[in-house]
């Protein structure tokens, strides 16, 4: 099979500057963007305190808001994920926040674990609060070795404590995190005697901490610094390779391509308000080293043809070079938009940033090959041409 | 078959074979990241200042020890900043001593003389091996610590540029209070008297001294779990220091209630005993990491072993045990950064991940399949051996798979088949100006070989921008995807190159090939 039956014959560079205003639109909505509302920073960079939270009966966002009022952190940043009954809450809550200053402050116990346990503690009804307080705790919300050491402190032997815990952490992974009752764990295989234990010691809450991030405000600062850095550095790499390799205004264009492939993602991070985090900034710096190889693919046919159409002028040069690689430029990122629009469907909320990067990013890429680092050639055509004949 | 494409292809059979040997047994030899097993991840700060702090200190202590000795003169010697100690009075007439002293005893301090001012300053070099020894010696406490806590297959080693900061990442652990107070706790026992309190506030301790405390005195407040929430107005200096602490152990009061165990080595034995026979009837307070855990009257004359008693939990009290066994933190520790999973969201994320690559493998085959068909088959043998030889190396270097490292083995399958995208498409090309299906094959590797080398190696360069900005994870991600470039340009070239040599290399006449 092939895309194209003959060679095609399309003008791209007399279109360059319909490409260009395009991409300049993207990127300029994109700046005002940024200036207006900014990213929406994941705890990476802003720091703060991450809760992914599991229910067990339909809930909203308003009635996680309103649990969430209770102890004044109805301003958390609260999304569903998916259809599911699950919840990323996000917080930069302090202690001040939450009156917690005054009440007894426990050393040892750093501020964000206090927010995380207070989150806990709410979400927790009235009779459920209360078996905590007779000392009960919590099946839902305890790793595997606390509830093998709470039962073994209960009398019950090391072997009959440890495989109690792996069922009952076991049922947790096979469920939504949350266990329902304690007929569940009966028909699990746990014996009779252990759920009298079971049942006179702990409970089941309605919903568990999937999992609890903290990140302090000081590596935020430090770390967008550095983000941007690599960025620069992956970039000003980029530039020295191909202007080794091949001279040093194919290495402004590829970089002015790549830069654009950059700033288009991040207008689109910002458009869609995808939270920025560093695996977003791993998509970005794998797409500045994965969107120049079709950049360079056009080059290489360039240099040949440099070569061979000598009579020819630069513009029609520079368009059957990229006619030539079109079907190259276009499949060997059709393969990767393939794989990450797999990770996109089914790799799960924690993974899509990432996932949405690339994808924005692998086509932004193709479209500047094709539309840009060639026009830029084009650009300053005159000092291009004469650094060829010398 | 000739000589040459005997040893190709046994080259690819032990590439294979070294591959699955190494892979083998599949959950012995890949590693499972936290957000796939489920488990807790702390990076951590060493305050290194804070060791240099009471290195000077000893500095300083032994300093003036050496001048009362010396019958050397001096009105004060005081620490300033965390690196350099001060030394005022007219100090003209002993200069020559001094400067005796300071040659032969304090040889990683640089001075300067100021007539009635010597300033000491560690040197840099020295103070920078005080700091890596301070994280060194944390690392290790911390791997005491947590092995006795007994959980399994724990990751503590160093991080940062700067080296002063620590990853632990401790699987199966996701309600973690408990360890982390357990890591955190310097473990610095003390044994000092009693001035006054308890005080409710620290203003109202403040006030007999007219705000303005001595240096010898120091208001330490209580451990709210043990104690009434208030301060207590202490001697700055120990009775006995935390290093002449021999042993730990469980034990009950008088009242069976439970209590911290300990006994002193000879050193602190005798102290003890002299400072405790001349202050009976006072009052002599117990400080675990800068709380007041435990206020007694000294009743008798104390010597090898005691107990401190208050109101703790049986678990309290193996805690603390633990902590002091394992031996002082060099220096405190500030939490940079925590993360917790749950063992359900790693369970899921497996699911997903997987889907994920699978999804992508068959868009990937299909693509390959319906567009270049024969040649296709040939690109997805070199693709799955790409995949082994990746999971070869990974075991390899016992790499952890995190869901980033996913995404990176994703990318990889998208990313090797470009190659052979350029090799076919380059083929195809030279097909259409009329050559032999063999030469076109022979010059389609040819051609493209360098233009897929430098794509790959942009690729690279990235990636190792990448993976000197990241963090674990995000290392992975990086790793994964330098490893899978790397293992493309053998399959991609040179595997694919064997297998069409296979297919069509025996026909004498090859009139058409399927690309």
């Amino acid at each position: 099979m092939r895309l194209f039956k003959e060679e095609p014959k399309v003008k791209f560079i007399n279109k360059r500057y319909y490409a260009f205003a395009l991409s300049g639109l993207i990127i300029l909505a994109g700046l005002v963007l940024f200036f207006t509302r900014g990213f929406n920073m994941g705890i990476d960079f802003s720091g703060g305190t991450l809760i992914e939270v599991s229910f067990l009966r339909s809930t909203s966002i308003p009635q996680v808001r309103s649990i969430l009022n209770k102890i004044n952190l109805g301003d958390a940043q609260i999304t569903r994920i998916g259809s599911e009954n699950k919840f990323f809450i996000k917080t930069l809550a302090s202690l001040k926040k939450l009156n917690l200053a005054n009440t007894v402050k426990l050393e040892d116990v750093e501020e964000y674990e206090l927010v995380a346990r207070e989150i806990r503690s709410g979400m927790l009804d009235a009779a459920e609060t209360d078996q905590v307080a007779a000392g009960k705790i919590d099946l839902n919300n305890t790793a595997e070795g606390e509830i093998a050491r709470f039962l073994r402190g209960k009398a019950l032997s090391d072997e009959d404590a440890q495989a109690s815990a792996k069922i009952i952490i076991d049922l947790r992974k096979s469920n939504t995190g949350v266990i329902a009752d304690f007929s569940a764990l009966e028909r699990a295989g746990i014996k009779h005697r252990i759920m009298t234990v079971l049942r006179d010691n702990t409970f089941l809450s309605k919903f568990t901490f999937l999992s609890v991030e903290f990140v302090g405000p000081q590596v935020g600062q430090d770390l967008r610094r550095k983000a941007a850095l690599a960025c620069i550095w992956a970039l000003i790499g980029m530039l020295v390779y191909i202007a080794f390799r091949f001279k040093f205004l194919y290495g402004l264009s590829g970089i002015l391509t790549l830069a654009h492939d950059v700033l288009v993602s991040l207008s689109f991070i910002l458009f869609f308000n995808v939270e920025m985090s560093l695996q977003v900034v791993a998509a970005l710096l794998t797409i500045v080293g994965y969107s120049i190889n079709d950049t360079i693919v056009v080059f290489d046919r360039l240099r040949d043809n440099l070569k061979i159409m000598k009579k020819d002028d630069l513009e029609a040069i520079l368009d059957k070079s990229l006619n030539q690689t079109l079907s190259r430029s276009i499949f060997t990122s059709l393969t990767v938009f393939l794989t990450v629009m797999s990770l996109y469907l089914f790799g799960g909320e924690v993974i899509r940033p990432f996932a949405f990067t690339m994808l924005v990013g692998v086509i932004a890429g193709s479209y500047s090959t094709i539309y840009q680092s060639c026009s830029w050639l084009k650009v300053w055509e005159k000092y291009f041409l004469k650094r060829k004949k010398s | 078959m000739d000589k040459s494409m005997t040893w190709k292809i046994g080259l690819i059979i032990a590439v294979v074979a070294l591959s699955i040997w190494l892979l083998w047994p599949l959950n012995k030899t890949i590693n499972l990241g936290l957000d796939l097993k489920g488990g807790m991840h702390l990076i951590m700060e060493v305050v290194t200042d804070e060791a240099l702090v009471i290195q000077t200190d000893i500095s300083a202590t032994q300093l003036k020890s050496m001048f009362k000795d010396g019958s050397i003169k001096y009105e004060k010697i005081v620490r300033k900043g965390f690196n350099r100690i001060e030394i005022t009075g007219s100090l003209l007439d002993d200069e020559r001593r001094i400067k005796d002293i300071l040659d032969d005893d304090f040889r990683d301090w640089t001075s300067t003389f100021g007539g009635s001012l010597i300033s000491l300053t560690l040197r840099p070099n020295i103070e920078q091996q005080l700091r890596d020894q301070s994280v060194d010696q944390a690392l290790e406490t911390i791997r005491n610590r947590v092995d006795e806590f007994g959980v399994a297959e724990p990751t503590i080693q160093k991080e940062g540029m700067a080296g002063d900061k620590l990853l632990i990442d401790l699987p199966g652990v996701d309600n973690p209070e408990r360890v982390k107070t357990l890591i955190k706790s310097t473990a610095m026992l003390e044994f000092r008297s009693v001035v006054s309190g308890p005080f409710q506030t620290e203003e109202a301790a403040l006030k007999d001294y007219n705000g303005q405390l001595p240096e010898d005195l120091e208001i330490v407040r209580t451990n709210p779990r043990r104690l009434d929430k208030g301060f207590y107005v202490l001697k700055a200096a120990t009775v006995v220091p935390g290093k002449d602490l021999k042993s730990a152990r469980r034990a009950q009061d008088e009242y069976g209630a439970p209590a911290v165990g300990f006994s002193f080595n000879s050193q602190g034995a005798a102290q003890f005993e002299k400072f405790t026979a001349a202050n009976i009837g006072k009052l002599l307070s117990i400080v675990l990491d800068d709380r007041v855990e435990s206020v007694a009257t000294i009743q008798d004359v104390i010597s090898g072993d005691g107990i401190i008693h208050g109101r703790f939990t049986v678990d309290e009290v193996d805690d603390i045990v633990l902590v002091l066994r394992s031996g002082a933190l060099p220096a405190p520790l500030k939490y940079i950064e925590e993360r917790t999973i749950g063992p359900s969201l790693g369970a899921d994320s497996i699911r997903k991940g997987l889907m994920a690559c699978l999804g992508g493998l068959l868009l990937v085959v299909l693509f390959m399949l319906v567009y270049y068909r024969a040649a296709g088959l040939n690109s997805i043998l070199a693709l799955l051996l790409n995949m082994l030889i990746l999971m070869g190396i990974m075991a390899y270097f016992k790499a952890t798979l995190s869901m980033p490292g996913i995404a990176g083995i994703l990318l990889s399958i998208g990313m090797a088949v470009d190659a052979n995208v350029l090799i076919f498409e380059r083929i195809r090309e030279e097909l259409n100006m009329g050559k032999s299906p063999k030469s076109a094959i022979d010059a389609g590797f040819k051609k493209a070989f360098w233009t897929i080398f430098d794509s790959n190696l942009t690729t690279v360069i990235s990636a190792v921008f990448l993976f000197q900005f990241g963090t674990g994870p995000i290392k992975g991600f990086a790793v994964t995807l330098i490893i899978g470039i790397a293992a493309s340009m053998f399959t991609a070239i040179f595997v694919s190159r064997v297998i069409f040599d296979l297919t069509y290399g025996r026909r004498k006449k090859l009139a058409k090939i399927s690309i």
